[in-house]
């Protein structure tokens, strides 16, 4: 149990689904998905040529020419976030830049532009150097730390799709340990012909959008985006007169130790984080609403994360929804964490569960409640959200609205 | 005893470098200063006249069978096997043991690189038909660690941090917490990295093979931390004891001064200092250092961005019982570490 109480004062998010708190909170009520045509580069040769890209992004709008030509895409979701975030939570200016902090989940990071340097290296041109600037998942936590000040710690957690959920546990740490005073943690991916191909290669990607612990769902819907929470122990906070919108009561973090790509079959591995997640909390897991899963939409994933939740909730297992918020978001990889901590948040403040998306049947392996009816209303005050990843890596984080 | 460094010690060691295999060569490197860097072929590099610390004396089919060796990438070949070598160093064997008190927490540099550029050229030259499948899970960073974890069966924290030269020292910073949160008895951290063609390829075209990509090195150094009662308990013989893990983002500029006090803490005597990334180029850093014999270990290893697993174990094998022993990281635009030890059983200092 983390001993200080970890505020969330400030959110931001950019993401295909919304480019700021107020329209993700539009299209997360609504069920309003980004998933559509992909263009971001050539799709053609895959049978899934659709994903949730940030649609109509022109760097410019929010970088001067000089700046955007030193960041990666993801850099720049990350840093537009990351500004959000930390102009919400008015800390800046309270503290010392020495006690503020970056805590970044990343994944495939700027592949996106070292992959253009490849194809130009491969034709025999001299490519551009800059296109390898952000080639290390830690670029986007160096450039937010620089761009914003923030002195006190620069980190980045990269482990795969659950990176994210990571860096903001680990960034709860960061302030219950009183290394920093205000950290801001989350995470940043952008899509990429490497993730593109390398899922498509694995035959993960649902031809259609993806849907969640439905019937016939045949894989994920890729994503992209960025989501960054400000923490500061609650009472820091309290003093400077910000305004708590919830907390992050624990989480817990773990390997499986199975395999590289597939998930424990029982689900008794994801099951003991999500109950050491819940202990960690300091709360029993009768207190948590609902859960925001994993949900990726594939055969596999689906069927175990269920398999954990009745082993983490017994009987009640079927009164606590398990929702996918992956069908409006696709799956963002390195910022998935953090864009579905953000979701499961914006939603406890709201009072409703979200909907699950793009219901296509009732499959037999998933027989719980994953609202795929629509959105409801809901007076939890806890929830939890799950990260699953390559190489077993499982996160789980709970979060309780103020 | 010394009670600051006896709560979470090291039990274990493993290293795989530019020296060879294990510890004792990178021990006899040490100790005799020799520089291990190799001239890079001129075909790789691009141009004469390179230096590299490949880690040529490591074969993988040693350790692993053939047929398991070629799923993995270069970098989880190190990982696995140096956990391996790390876990029997500290005496433990994870199938008698409870596996989720056993976690592990790495840096790692260019991990995943290679297989994201063999991947793509295959897409590049053959459209999806040149797609390889069985290349696409080890493109992530985070590859080494979690095969290391399936192989060992350590299911604890499992973690990857990626921070330019620091990566080691981020993930050591992780490890020491979640050991003080009792979210493990025992973590294997440090750094494991390669160099290979592609990123030297990636270096020229930056400009910076003279500079930051200059003299690049590749392999492990991990170190086993434990929880100090649970090292008591099962009789294990302690290397060093870990003490404060300090750190800063960056140096802004003109506060830079300010940055270096909190890096460094209150004024200790350590009679041994390691520096790795940037650290022995940093002015503010530097002449802050006390009059105490300075370890190199990246310039006769070769640099890597979790070079200071293997400085951090350099560190540890030259450092005497009850000596203190202080290592120093730093990167270009942060991060920069502190990290205090204290050499042998600190019960028994």
């Amino acid at each position: 149990m983390i001993a200080k109480k970890i505020a969330i004062t400030g959110l931001g998010i950019f993401c295909g689904a919304g480019k700021d708190v107020p329209s993700f909170t539009g299209a997360l009520l609504t069920g309003a998905s980004a998933i559509g045509p992909v263009d971001l580069f050539d799709v053609t040769p895959f049978p899934s040529r659709i994903g949730a890209q940030v649609r109509g992004y022109d760097p410019l709008d929010h970088f001067d020419r000089r700046a955007a030509a030193r960041l990666s895409r993801t850099d720049q979701f990350a840093m537009i976030a990351a500004g959000e975030a930390l102009t919400a939570s008015g800390a800046r200016g309270h503290y010392s830049p020495y006690d503020m902090g970056v805590s970044m989940g990343s994944g495939a990071a700027g592949m996106f532009q070292g992959e253009e340097w490849l194809k130009e290296s491969l034709r025999g041109d001299k490519p551009h150097p800059a296109l390898l600037r952000g080639i290390l998942p830690d670029r986007s936590a160096t450039a937010i730390a620089a761009g914003y000040n923030l002195a006190g710690y620069q980190g980045s957690v990269t482990t795969a799709c659950s990176s994210s959920s990571t860096s903001i546990g680990w960034g709860a740490d960061l302030i219950a340990t009183g290394r920093v005073k205000a950290v801001l943690c989350g995470g940043a991916d952008s899509l990429s012909r490497l993730t593109f191909a390398g899922f498509n290669s694995l035959r993960v990607v649902d031809p259609a959008p993806c849907s969640p612990f439905s019937l016939g769902r045949q894989g994920i819907s890729l994503g992209e985006g960025a989501a960054f929470m400000m923490l500061e122990e609650e009472d820091e906070a309290r003093r400077r007169g910000a305004t708590i919108l919830g907390h992050i009561l624990g989480y817990a973090v773990a390997g499986e130790a199975y395999h590289m790509t597939a998930p424990e079959p029982t689900g008794a591995e994801a099951a003991r984080v999500m109950a050491d997640a819940a202990g960690r909390a300091g709360i029993a897991v009768d207190r948590i609403g609902w859960v925001n899963a994993h949900g990726t939409g594939t055969p596999l994933n689906d069927a175990v994360e269920s398999k954990a939740m009745r082993l983490v909730f017994g009987e009640r297992a079927d009164k606590v929804p398990l929702v996918s918020t992956k069908a409006l978001t696709g799956h963002c990889l390195g910022a998935a964490g953090a864009i579905e901590a953000v979701a499961t948040l914006i939603a406890l403040r709201r009072g409703i569960i979200p909907q699950t998306l793009n219901f296509r049947g009732i499959d037999p392996e998933c027989d719980l409640d994953y609202g795929h009816a629509g959105p409801r209303q809901s007076d939890a005050g806890v929830a939890m959200s799950n990260s699953f990843a390559f190489g077993g890596n499982i996160t789980s984080l709970v979060l309780s609205k103020a | 005893m010394q009670r600051e460094f006896s709560d979470i010690v090291i039990t274990g060691l493993a290293a795989i470098t530019a020296a060879g295999v294990g510890l004792e060569p990178l021990r006899e490197t040490l100790a005799r200063d020799a520089c291990r860097l190799t001239p890079v072929p001129e075909e790789v590099a691009g141009e004469p006249g390179h230096l590299w610390g490949k880690a040529d004396g490591f074969r993988a089919t040693d350790f692993i069978p053939p047929l398991k060796a070629r799923k993995f990438d270069r970098c989880s070949l190190f990982a696995v096997v140096a956990a391996g070598m790390a876990l029997k160093d500290a005496g433990l064997d994870p199938a008698l043991l409870d596996r989720t008190r056993i976690g592990i927490v790495l840096g790692c540099g260019f991990g995943g690189v290679a297989n994201s550029e063999e991947f793509l050229r295959g897409w590049s030259t053959g459209g999806s038909d040149g797609l390889v499948p069985m290349l696409f899970p080890n493109t992530v960073p985070n590859a080494a660690a979690s095969n290391a974890s399936i192989e060992h069966g350590l299911k604890g924290p499992n973690v990857t941090h990626v921070q330019r030269l620091c990566s080691a020292e981020s993930a050591l910073l992780m490890a020491r917490r979640f050991l003080e949160e009792d979210r493990a008895d025992i973590i294997i951290t440090g750094g494991v990295d390669e160099i290979n063609p592609v990123i030297l390829r990636g270096f020229r075209s930056m400009g910076q093979l003279r500079r930051f990509g200059a003299s690049f090195g590749e392999g492990a150094g991990l170190l086993v931390l434990e929880k100090g009662d649970h090292a008591a308990r099962r009789g294990a013989a302690i290397r060093a004891g870990l003490g404060a893990v300090r750190t800063v983002g960056l140096l802004p500029r003109g506060h830079e001064a300010e940055g270096i006090d909190r890096l460094l803490g209150r004024p200790g005597e350590p009679s041994l200092v390691s520096l790795s990334g940037t650290a022995d180029e940093l002015a503010p850093l530097t002449g802050r250092l006390p009059a105490v014999p300075l370890l190199s270990p990246g310039r006769l290893l070769g640099r890597s961005l979790a070079m200071g697993g293997s400085a951090m174990v350099s560190l540890l094998l030259s450092l005497p019982a009850g000596k203190h022993g202080l290592h120093l990281a730093a990167s270009p635009e942060g991060p920069y570490y502190a990290v205090d030890f204290l050499g042998g059983d600190p019960v028994q200092s």
